[in-house]
């Protein structure tokens, strides 16, 4: 027994010591794995004074560093005013930042903060799983609650009369199945408002687009055969529609629509001022409870709190045609897309602190009213802290 | 008794010296009385010298017992080890990551079909589910790799990081099921990728270092069942104590003029069968249980990676589809997969090729990389179709289940490799139990044989000493 239970011993030394070398061998061949833990070494951060702690092990710290800092931002056109605004409104504050920005697009902005090339990616979608795959030490950390209208160009409407729309009607107008103002269709859902007789040209992005996608995908949610023949993605086999136009960004949606009579086009609501003053009208959507409603603060925030319970830890979500009663059907969360790894512990403190910032005193109707957007719900905001303090 | 020869002729000291056994009595008086003198004192050694040979040689003969059975012991449990508790578990560990893996494309196509779910569908990703619960229970519950070695504890986290996270991901699979079926197919659709990254980022790395570091301990077990050292040490001894009895035949010999002590011959005999004995069972061992890894054990592992690269192959085609978001980035990672599944040079199916054993292993290795052409082939429709945004017809291609459909391929991709596994592991298990198969009784025989070589050595020298008194 004695001998066996030194044998045994000494066997398990070998085969640990066997062990250690192979698994350091294998360790060099597998593919690299993210910490997938809230692990954060609070050296990283939270050094200055005033610091709080963030949700879990993380900090954050509530300003940035004392020496020169230069933060990076490139993406989303839609968030790019209110990044403008941010950046001189947290220059002014903390004059050793300083700040540049970029209106290139959410698909650059993702993939600049993935390279490292630019600290924050601005998006207004959250990141695909084949992006997070491929890079798993990317985070989305919603910055603000947006929104997607439908202009329209009806010149003879009378103000402050809204055309009602839904997506069945929508998918019909889309697809050259309606062609005129007047349709019997869209006169059903507006009942009392002497609709135009003339032709509806339909204008959709010529580039792939996140706008593409929150508007297709209201279209699939509520038409069956949109679903099953055209479907959603940032881009779309658009049917053949008789006087369809393709424009490039909402720029162009924009600029088209206000030069075209009859036009109907979407557009990301950070246009939705310059719409309104060009003279297009904004339409009422129907939601999924068949209630109308346009896109404003209650609205968008109706529809999101919907979601806020069930909102998983790294925030992503589709909010298109929710459940909300008096919720507005197009919302999303505009994100940052951001790197959990940063270049050094100090470019990490001062993302994070512009990052809290943001979500917070950038949250406030000062920055967002601007683009109308609305402010995150808080607990949201608590989940984009806990994301922010993973930043190291 | 009656051989035994009284002292003064067949006992008493020849005139030889025992040291060089050559050298030739010296003539005159001189001389013999030189003899003479060293004559007594030899007189008085011999039996000293009997006495410290039986000493010597009976305590070598119980060492070679003790050392002998000591290395016997050490690579016959290493070797029972490898067969009835870590070859077990490096199926558990493999077959766990497998289930998790599809589940997850199991769960992701049936959301793509849209609700209702079919039912055989549900029961397939709740018997995956169910299999990877059950192969984490019986991981977590097994001892097999020592419980304090780093590797244990590697593992031990590992599998602490699956029990958190496999709630999580079922989780988010339920709340995709719930709001799909609810009428919020793109909310549904979202927490299906949020699933999907929680198996890819976080339940299927950590199911994959499981089985990497339960199969180095195979590969440890295994290597200790016949390495070297131990079994180099006792072989020396006994070659040690096989010339002591020797030697002290030939000088017994030399002294007594008995030809043969039988004594001592059944001591010489016992030794050299019993080493011989070890020699060949290590060997034979030895030889087995590099079949086995090499045939059975390697193959099966490039398999299980070939599977598992399939898997997540075929789960970029079916998230691209249920994310649309424009990227590239899963078509990229399929183009990834897709090499490193092979065939083509350094690919995980040539690898397993290369060392399959001829018959089902190899046949089954041959028809995955047919199947696997076949199927890249309807990918590469399905992300043309996707580029052109034509994303019924892609659904179609992906989810359809007709002949020519991706889902079709990858099913028999996936076929075709577990059951090349299935065949390897019957590969390594059936030379592994052939590897322990070698030291049966082994143990027992190198001790019987050290009580023997005793007995004789002690009965054979107390013979020669008992004349003296």
């Amino acid at each position: 027994m004695q001998i066996r239970r030194v044998a045994s011993d000494c066997r398990t030394l070998l085969t640990a010591s066997v062990i250690v070398a192979l698994t350091l061998l294998a360790g060099c061949t597998t593919r690299g794995s993210s910490g997938t833990q809230a692990g954060v070494p609070a050296a990283a951060a939270g050094i200055g004074a005033g610091d709080r702690s963030g949700p879990g092990p993380g900090h954050i710290p509530s300003r940035p560093a004392q020496t020169a800092v230069s933060l990076s931002e490139t993406g989303s056109t839609l968030l790019y005013p209110l990044f403008g605004d941010w950046a001189s409104a947290y220059h002014h504050q903390f004059p050793n930042v300083s700040f540049t920005t970029a209106a290139t697009g959410s698909g650059t902005g993702i993939a600049e903060a993935s390279a490292g090339t630019a600290d924050i990616g601005a998006s207004d979608a959250f990141l695909s799983s084949g992006n997070l795959v491929a890079n798993p030490g990317l985070l989305n950390i919603p910055l603000a609650i947006a929104a997607q209208q439908v202009n329209y160009n009806l010149p003879g409407l009378g103000p402050g009369v809204h055309v009602r729309l839904n997506g069945a009607v929508l998918a019909q107008i889309y697809r050259g199945q309606i062609t005129t103002w007047n349709d019997r269709a869209i006169a059903k859902l507006n009942p009392g408002v002497s609709l135009p007789g003339i032709k509806i040209v339909p204008l959709h992005r010529a580039e792939s687009s996140g706008d593409t996608f929150l508007f297709s995908s209201y279209l699939s949610t509520d038409d069956p055969l949109w679903n099953s023949t055209i479907g959603y993605g940032t881009t779309v086999a658009w049917p053949h529609a008789a006087r369809a136009r393709a424009e490039e960004g909402n720029d162009g949606m924009l600029a088209g629509c206000t030069a075209i009579p009859g036009c109907i086009a979407y557009i990301g609501i950070s246009y939705l001022s310059q719409a309104l003053k060009a003279g297009l009208g904004e339409a009422e959507l129907q939601n999924a409870a068949g209630q109308f409603t346009l896109p404003a603060g209650p609205s968008l925030r109706a529809a999101v709190a919907s979601f806020v319970p069930a909102t998983p830890a790294n925030e992503t979500i589709s909010m298109v045609n929710g459940p909300a009663r008096t919720g507005y059907p197009i919302v999303n969360y505009e994100y940052a897309i951001v790197a959990s790894r940063q270049r050094s512990a100090a470019k990490a403190r001062d993302v994070k602190a512009f990052l809290h910032w943001a979500i917070t005193a950038g949250n406030s109707a000062r920055y967002l009213d601007r683009v109308r957007f609305e402010p995150l719900p808080a607990a949201v905001s608590s989940l984009a802290d806990a994301q922010i303090a993973r930043i190291r | 008794m009656t051989a035994v020869a009284p002292p003064g002729q067949a006992g008493v000291p020849q005139p030889r010296t025992p040291q060089t056994g050559t050298s030739q009595p010296p003539a005159g008086p001189e001389a013999r009385q030189a003899t003479q003198r060293r004559r007594r004192p030899r007189a008085a050694g011999t039996p000293a010298i009997l006495r410290l040979l039986l000493i010597a040689l009976t305590a070598g003969s119980v060492a070679w017992g003790v050392v002998g059975a000591w290395a016997v012991s050490q690579h016959a449990s290493a070797a029972d080890q490898v067969v009835t508790a870590i070859e077990p578990l490096s199926l558990d560990a493999q077959q766990m990551y497998r289930s998790l893996s599809d589940a997850d494309v199991t769960a992701t196509t049936s959301f793509l079909a849209g609700p209702p779910e079919p039912l055989g569908v549900r029961q397939h990703f709740e018997a995956d589910i169910a299999r990877a619960a059950a192969d984490l229970a019986a991981l977590r519950n097994s001892r097999a790799v020592a419980g304090s070695s780093p590797t244990a504890a590697r593992i031990d986290a590992a599998l602490a990081a699956i029990s958190a996270s496999l709630p999580v991901y079922t989780g988010y699979v339920t709340q995709a099921k719930t709001y799909s079926s609810l009428g919020y197919p793109l909310t549904g659709g979202s927490f299906m990728q949020v699933a999907s990254e929680e198996m890819h980022l976080h339940l299927l790395p950590a199911a994959r270092s499981v089985y990497a570091q339960v199969n180095a301990a195979l590969a440890a077990e295994s290597a200790q069942a016949t390495g070297l050292p131990w079994i180099v040490v006792a072989v020396g001894l006994a070659l040690a104590v096989g010339i002591a009895l020797v030697r002290t035949q030939r000088w017994l010999r030399r002294r007594t003029h008995r030809t043969v002590n039988y004594g001592l011959l059944t001591a010489t005999l016992a030794v050299a069968i019993s080493a011989i004995w070890m020699v060949t069972a290590f060997a034979i061992a030895r030889s087995d249980f590099e079949q086995g890894l090499g045939h059975g054990s390697s193959p099966a592992e490039a398999l299980a990676q070939a599977g598992i690269s399939a898997q997540q192959a075929r789960g970029d085609e079916v998230l691209n589809l249920i994310s649309r978001s424009g990227s590239t980035s899963f078509q990229q990672d399929f183009t990834a997969m897709r090499t490193r599944i092979g065939p083509g040079p350094g690919s995980l199916l040539d690898t397993a090729g290369a060392s399959s054993p001829a018959g089902t292993s190899a046949r089954a290795v041959a028809a995955a990389g047919h199947d696997a052409s076949a199927w890249y082939a309807v990918a590469s429709r399905v992300f043309k179709l996707d580029l052109a945004s034509n994303y019924a017809a892609e659904t179609q291609l992906v989810i359809g289940t007709g002949p020519g459909s991706s889902s079709r391929g990858f099913t028999r991709l996936e076929s075709d490799i577990g059951r090349a596994i299935g065949a390897d592991q019957i590969v390594f298990h059936q030379h592994a139990t052939a590897g322990r198969g070698a030291f049966a009784n082994l143990e027992a025989a190198v001790i019987v044989a050290a009580l023997l070589m005793a007995a004789g050595a002690a009965w054979g020298l107390s013979r020669r000493l008992a004349e003296y008194r």
